[in-house]
């Protein structure tokens, strides 16, 4: 039943799919980063109205199941771009906006709820002494939050941050949903032309694995260089 | 869109997505006690073996695991000599449960080594036995520890169930497709946010009886050990 010989082809087909999904995890973790970054940063300073709209946006993407939100904006996303551009009075085709937008979006919308708490954790092991430090030195704002805070809550974030580049990666597999072929949904491509749904499916899961292991020794790498500065 | 016969419908199916949760929680909770006993007390080829299992339960996306589950353990079935046996419930049921053990093995497994050393050599040196010392000393700190992290693998695991539906289970979302094709696929978004109100609805029950138990527990906490134990988003 588990046929050695396909293996290998198998695992020519799976790589192709690898570099598009490593490239729209990039994408998706670069927005929900920045995205996560401004939630944190409008809690850290407490900004009213703001604030309670980012509580709203976080209660809704956690606990919504992605593949809904997927769903959701394979549905809504075109509308909503066709009200808003008419609205704007501008020609836009909203409905044929590609597959793979979408989910940037949704995945986006989703991790961003996540993203600010890490950003979050990182900003409230900064230690406030600091910045009254750096403020009787005649820092400005800008200067203290390039000079001192950034350098130190980037190395106490790496880990949580390489976490959640590896729940992008597994949340693209949602994808195939709505139609957007990243590493599980060329598995199951590949599968479906040869009906050797075991060995496809042992390929991903070795090639997630791999990806896994090797982000996580990347961001142990990168922590322990930096760590030596501070 | 008729709301008022479409929920009942739906709900019709919630007793399997509960069914599948439910079976995931008491099973994977004893496989991450297995796994992280293992892994604590590194026993040597087994303790290798069960971090290979929790990195394979946390890095492979849920949809593969149900999959592999789906197409692996018919293989496994075959080898034992047992007919076809499994249903898409039954392997969603394993599949999930390999997920949920694996993934709260990682958070019982910091829960238990935030407990202080110290804890250990005071039970050991009163003559507690080691169920004693786990039942009454170690147990209860590292369940305080480890509940806000237990919250996090429930809501995931609720989240999670809603992939049951690719390997042919007919959970709340397979039930909500079938809803949608009968109208011709008109009321797709709407449908979409009931679903989203249900789940989250879910998660908040399941938040607000994990706060529960974290209030009773509070009493517990250490004062000398490290007060907060971060626990990493995943899915």
């Amino acid at each position: 039943m588990f046929d050695i010989d396909v293996l290998l082809p198998d695992f020519w087909s799976i790589l192709e799919a690898v570099p598009v999904t490593l490239a729209m995890a990039v994408l998706i973790f670069v927005l929900s980063t920045l995205i996560g970054g401004l939630f944190a940063l409008v809690e850290y300073r407490r900004i009213p109205v703001l604030r309670q709209l980012v509580i709203v946006w976080k209660v809704a993407f956690k606990g919504v199941p992605m593949v809904v939100v997927i769903f959701l904006a394979y549905y809504g996303l075109p509308a909503a771009l066709h009200a808003v551009s008419s609205l704007l009075s501008i020609e836009v085709n909203a409905h044929s906006l590609p597959n793979w937008v979408i989910i940037i979006v949704a995945l986006t919308a989703c991790v961003s709820a996540f993203q600010a708490e890490v950003v979050k954790g990182a900003l409230n092991a900064f230690d406030g002494g600091q910045s009254d430090a750096a403020h009787s030195l005649g820092y400005s704002n800008g200067q203290l939050f390039r000079r001192v805070m950034f350098p130190q809550i980037i190395v106490s974030a790496i880990p949580d941050l390489a976490n959640s580049f590896m729940v992008i990666m597994k949340a693209l597999s949602l994808a195939f949903a709505i139609e957007v072929v990243d590493i599980f949904a060329q598995a199951q491509l590949t599968a479906a032309l040869n009906f050797y749904y075991l060995e496809a499916f042992a390929i991903a899961v070795l090639f997630y694995m791999v990806i896994a292991w090797v982000v996580t020794k990347v961001a142990d790498r990168i922590e322990s260089a930096l760590r030596v500065r501070t | 869109m008729d709301l008022a016969t479409m929920i009942p419908e739906l709900l019709s199916a919630l007793p399997l997505t509960l069914a599948i949760m439910f079976v995931a929680i008491a099973v994977g909770f004893c496989l991450a006690l297995i796994a992280t006993t293992f892994r604590v007390y590194r026993i040597p080829v087994v303790g290798q073996l069960a971090d290979l299992y929790v990195s394979y339960a946390r890095s492979v996306p849920v949809v593969l695991q149900l999959f592999v589950a789906f197409y692996g353990l018919p293989l496994v079935s075959s080898l034992v000599g047992l007919g076809d046996v499994f249903s898409a419930n039954i392997a969603s049921m394993i599949g999930l449960s390999l997920y949920h053990g694996g993934y709260l093995s990682e958070v019982m497994r910091p829960a238990f080594l935030a407990v202080e050393r110290g804890q250990h050599d005071a039970a050991d040196s009163l003559g507690y036995s080691f169920r004693q010392k786990m039942r009454r000393v170690i147990g209860p700190q590292a369940v305080h520890i480890a509940l806000p992290g237990y919250g996090n693998a429930i809501i995931y695991l609720i989240h999670n169930v809603a992939l049951v539906m690719y390997i042919g289970a007919a959970d709340l979302m397979a039930t909500a497709h079938l809803i949608m094709e009968r109208d011709y696929n008109q009321y797709q978004f709407g449908t979409y946010l009931v679903l989203a109100v249900i789940y989250s609805l879910l998660c908040l029950v399941a938040w607000l009886i994990v706060r529960f138990f974290e209030r009773r527990h509070a009493k517990y906490s250490s004062k000398t050990a490290p007060a907060k134990v971060r626990f990493t988003t995943s899915l």
